[in-house]
């Protein structure tokens, strides 16, 4: 019922916007499908029995964990749409966007999220790799939709890295089908079966075909070495893109390698397996923490804050207690929300001064007062300071890791102040830069106020709202769903 | 050493000595067909070496004795060579002759030899083509020791003459991997041999010599001898294919109706494998200098997978 | 009967043999080779071996599946990909890829030389649970060395068109490891996303016109007026 009603409002979308002749039109019915994916899925969660199997087969399976990031991924869909609505009316006047891309825009974005939504809802693993691919492929098509050269260079290397990964992971699902079959009889390529038989699985074996899958999760997720597409996809994407991309897909590859892990976590291998994950997470936050020092241009800042922040979700999906699961995936709703007001204000101040370089923004405060502040905020949460939500789930993990590996810990610690530090470099630089004190004598024109259209402002706000509430008051709700997703994962 | 193998160093040698002009004609007549002429008659290398036979040697002032003993060294090495790939039918050999590895050397010999003598005069198109010859020869032994290891581990022996008494008697190689080795062969034929696409056996240009530059100062007999040598090298390196892969009619005892089947086999055998070679060398141009290896390594990444699957699967 | 030796297993293992090391054959010439029509001529004929690898492994086997696959991989790899390619040469004349990225042909060939090594000592440390006849093992590894020279050649080269041939290698090689790793109905599915995907990719690049010499095509990317400053 629910797949079908995903599938059904996903169709009508897109026919619907196919059918559309204006901006505005396109614009609401995209608002429209996000809303009802947020419903339906509010609607799975709190009548229907979950966990539960669906459309009569083995192939979708609805649990908590699916619904959380089916509902995290329905939400940043959401505020990106109503963002999108005033930024890429901007990015048409100014001539980057053109008027006959429009429609394939909003076409793949609305693509985009039924893929993803189908994607976290697949039982079968071969049905989750379909749709993880297809979302490469729009992903790709909305990075690339502002015609210039480095978007389409971006948009095929992410291509290129992302699927040739994937087919790596293609011959772990081989290895794993074999593995199953040996086993069970038949080979089976289902997440609830194979979960519930793990440990009738060889863990060798098993250690080796998770090596071979995590190689694809890894790359659509961006850790090292497999994010060299990370970077250029995210920046020089529009922001509105930008923030579903860092905010939803790179959910999409650790959800897989959560999945996985929760399998492997049964065997012999967990021990082998759990190094593997903390040593890759420390890994790629040490090659994104230093990336980001050197940074000059905004949206790489955040691109590569992004890549940080899965290093230590990766840290502590590989930490493996039921505490520490706990936070990352508390975690996961932090970051996706805190990096979309940080890419929202980006945008904003993008459109500004039409150039994300520091050495181009002057009076960011006066003249973009909600974007100026709004990244400001978004910064100091972003980094991990109380009272947001990301200080609390870092605090956890490293807690919890401090458990397997003392120096990993101090080495994390480490590496978190200096993105700290990145971050204010670039804040102090580029926000106390002022158009009065030039020193060179040089003209400066003065630089008019972009009139911030309506609808991009509201999500900045509504997620500092948001965030702020969540890092003080922690719902009941929200902690009965996560002691749910850990308990049928299995942790305890 | 015994009479059968006495037997067999005079005919064996005497047979290649015979033929091996007939060969060198006979790919220059299939080019010669292959570009619409006529070509000079079969004959013609016979009587090539009747002519400079009679010729007067002339050495340059600058040269030493590698220049007078290279052409005779050059056609006793390869002769010798022809002791270890038997033709008209296999001997008892002595302990050693027949090794594939001493084979290979005897080969670098005459090789080294040659480069030597055109070093030897001086002159600057002769240094250029030993030069040339000695970093090509390099890049292509990998690929040779690989197929001959590969060769090797197929048939058990690192003999040729136990080689050949193995594969003898067949119609058709019995494992798939000695077609794939035969391959690797011809390749190693072209490159030794000085042919098409590695080296233009008939140029006049010096700057496009690889072969030719080094015996540009021979003159006379030293000139019949060098090219005699030249073509019993390609006899026997036709031999060591033909033999791996269609060694019908190969005598392994020694009997007169044996010997003559023998030859007249091979006759037609090499004559069929010599007109491949004319074709081969028609339907190709000559490669760049720099782009040869980058050539030899494809024959190398060929060998070494034959001899990986061999040894793998 | 002429065609009994046809239906001899050890026969068709041989031919299979040889065909394995044709294949590899082919993917070192994608990774050496500057033209691109020979480029593609090669990978048509590596598709063409793979559809024989196919047929042979049927004939020993007896599984439905296999046809299936061999049939789809020729309607798609070896007639409709390639033709769909050579119209793009033909709408956009793409140059001859005269650049290498990272490695020059020779070493990317001793490189492939490790890749093939690391995939079987890889491989045999791995299988040594589950028993593969021999010549299976030999598939999956060759499968396996396949996909890692198509990775290669992602790498190595830097026109748009010899990395999609280099994807396309990378598939093959997953469809080669595929046939002689397990019996897999799903795999057919599977194979239709990535052709749809490569076609997808195929028509992008034929619209934006990537790759290409002419100058109209040039002028239609613009840089976006702010891209300078540190980047990759």
């Amino acid at each position: 019922m629910i797949i079908l009603s995903y599938l059904a409002v996903g169709a009508v979308s897109l026919a619907l916007i196919l059918l559309s002749k204006s901006h505005r039109t396109m614009n609401a019915f995209s608002i429209l499908h996000t809303l009802s994916f947020l419903a339906i899925g509010l609607y799975a969660l709190l009548t229907t029995v979950v966990p539960t199997f669906e459309a009569g087969s083995e192939y979708f399976y609805v649990d908590h964990l699916s619904i959380y990031e089916v509902l995290i991924a329905a939400l940043l869909f959401f505020l990106a749409s109503v963002y999108a609505n005033g930024y890429v009316e901007s990015l048409m006047q100014a001539h980057e966007l053109h008027r006959s891309n429009l429609k394939i825009f909003y076409m793949a974005s609305s693509l985009l999220l039924t893929t993803v939504t189908l994607a976290f809802l697949s039982d079968n693993l071969a049905l989750f790799w379909i749709f993880a691919e297809l979302t490469t492929v729009f992903s790709a098509a909305l990075v690339a939709i502002l015609s210039a050269k480095e978007n389409i260079d971006a948009a095929f290397k992410y291509i290129f890295i992302a699927s040739g990964a994937m087919l790596f992971s293609f011959i772990g699902l081989i290895f794993l089908y074999t593995l199953s079959g040996e086993v069970l009889g038949s080979g089976t390529l289902n997440w609830t079966v194979l979960t519930a038989n793990a440990t009738l699985l060889s863990p060798k074996m098993l250690a080796a075909s998770f090596v071979f899958l995590f190689i694809g999760f890894a790359a659509k997720s961006g850790i090292f070495p497999f994010h060299t597409w990370l970077p250029d996809a995210h920046s020089k994407a529009p922001s509105a893109v930008s923030a579903i991309l860092s905010g939803v897909l790179l959910n999409v590859g650790m959800y897989g390698i959560l999945r996985m892990y929760a399998i492997v976590r049964q065997t012999q291998a967990e021990h082998l397996v759990s190094q593997f994950l903390m040593g890759f997470g420390l890994l790629t936050v040490a090659v994104a923490v230093l990336n980001m020092l050197l940074q000059r241009n905004l949206k790489m800042l955040i691109a590569f804050s992004s890549m940080e922040h899965m290093g230590i979700i990766l840290l502590g999906i590989g930490v493996g207690t039921p505490l520490a699961l706990f936070w990352t995936l508390f975690y996961v709703l932090a970051h996706s929300l805190t990096k979309a007001s940080l890419f929202f204000s980006a945008g904003i101040l993008h459109r500004q001064y039409e150039s994300n370089l520091i050495q181009d923004m002057r009076d960011v405060l006066s003249l973009q007062p909600v974007a100026g502040w709004g990244f400001i905020i978004g910064s100091f949460a972003i980094i991990g300071m109380p009272p947001f939500p990301i200080f609390s789930a870092k605090l956890f993990i490293l807690l919890e890791a401090f458990g397997f590996s003392k120096s990993l810990v101090f080495a994390v610690l480490l590496l978190l102040v200096i993105a700290s530090a990145a971050f204010a470099r670039f804040l102090i630089e580029a926000f106390s830069r002022s158009s009065k004190d030039t020193g060179t004598g040089e003209l400066e024109t003065p630089l008019l106020p972009y009139r911030v259209r309506k609808g991009m402002k509201f999500p900045i706000l509504f997620i500092i709202f948001m965030i702020l509430a969540l890092g003080v008051f922690f719902p009941e709700s929200l902690e009965n769903l996560l002691n749910e997703i850990v308990y049928e994962l299995g942790y305890l | 050493m015994n009479a059968s193998f006495l037997l067999f160093t005079l005919l064996n040698t005497g047979f290649v000595l015979l033929v091996s002009p007939l060969f060198m004609s006979l790919i220059k007549k299939v080019k010669a067909y292959a570009q619409g002429r006529k070509g000079p008659s079969l004959l013609q290398g016979y009587f090539d070496l009747h002519k400079l036979m009679q010729k007067e040697v002339v050495y340059s002032p600058n040269s030493s004795e590698i220049m007078r003993i290279t052409p005779y060294l050059n056609l006793a090495v390869l002769l010798l060579a022809t002791l270890f790939v038997p033709i008209v039918f296999i001997p008892d050999a002595p302990e050693g002759i027949g090794n594939i590895i001493v084979f290979l050397y005897l080969l670098a010999i005459e090789r080294f030899f040659t480069a030597l003598c055109g070093l030897d005069a001086g002159s600057t198109f002769g240094g250029m083509g030993s030069s040339r010859l000695m970093s090509l020869s390099a890049v292509i032994e990998p690929t040779m020791i690989i197929a001959f290891a590969a060769l090797a581990y197929v048939l058990k022996t690192v003999n040729f003459h136990e080689m050949f008494a193995i594969t003898a008697g067949s119609t058709i190689p019995e494992s798939p991997t000695l077609t794939l080795i035969s391959i690797s062969l011809f390749i190693i034929i072209i490159v030794e041999t000085g042919r098409l696409p590695v080296d233009n056996p008939a140029t006049h240009l010096e700057l496009t010599m690889i072969n030719e530059a080094m015996i540009l100062e021979q003159s006379g007999k030293n000139l019949a001898l060098i090219e005699l040598a030249h073509a019993v090298k390609q006899t026997i390196l036709m031999a060591v294919l033909i033999n791996i892969l269609a060694p019908l009619g190969l005598a392994t005892e020694l009997t007169f109706t044996g010997l003559v089947v023998s030859c007249l086999y091979f006759l037609i055998k090499a004559s069929l494998l010599a007109g491949v070679i004319g074709l081969f060398e028609s339907s190709l141009a000559k490669m760049r200098l720099f782009r040869l290896p980058g050539f030899y390594m494809m024959a190398f990444f060929f060998s070494a997978l034959t001899i990986l699957m061999e040894v793998f699967a | 009967m002429i065609f009994s030796f046809l239906t001899d297993p050890a026969f068709l293992e041989d031919i299979v043999r040889i065909l394995f090391v044709f294949v590899l054959i082919t993917a070192a010439f994608i990774l050496s080779t500057r033209n691109i029509a020979s480029l593609l001529t090669v990978y048509t004929v590596q598709s063409l071996l793979l559809v024989l690898i196919a047929v042979s492994l049927y004939l020993i086997e007896g599984s439905q599946t296999l046809l299936a696959i061999a049939a789809l991989t020729l309607v798609s790899k070896v007639l409709l990909i390639p033709i769909f390619i050579n119209l793009i040469g033909e709408k956009i004349k793409i140059s001859r890829d005269l650049k290498f990225n990272y490695m020059e042909p020779t070493a990317s060939l001793v490189v492939s030389i490790a890749l093939i090594l690391l995939a079987y000592v890889f491989l045999s440390g791995f299988f040594n649970e589950v028993v593969l006849g021999k010549l299976f093992f030999i598939g999956a590894v060759i499968g396996l060395s396949l996909t890692l020279m198509g990775m290669l050649v992602i790498f190595s080269r830097r026109k748009m068109i010899t990395k999609v041939i280099g994807y396309l290698t990378m598939e093959n090689g997953v469809l080669l490891f595929g046939i002689f790793v397990a019996d897999l109905p799903f795999i057919i599915e599977i194979l239709i996303v990535i052709d749809l995907m490569i076609l997808v990719l195929l028509t992008t690049i034929l619209a934006i016109g990537l790759d290409s010499t002419r100058e109209q095509y040039h002028q239609r990317l613009h840089t976006l007026k702010i891209w300078s400053g540190r980047e990759d």
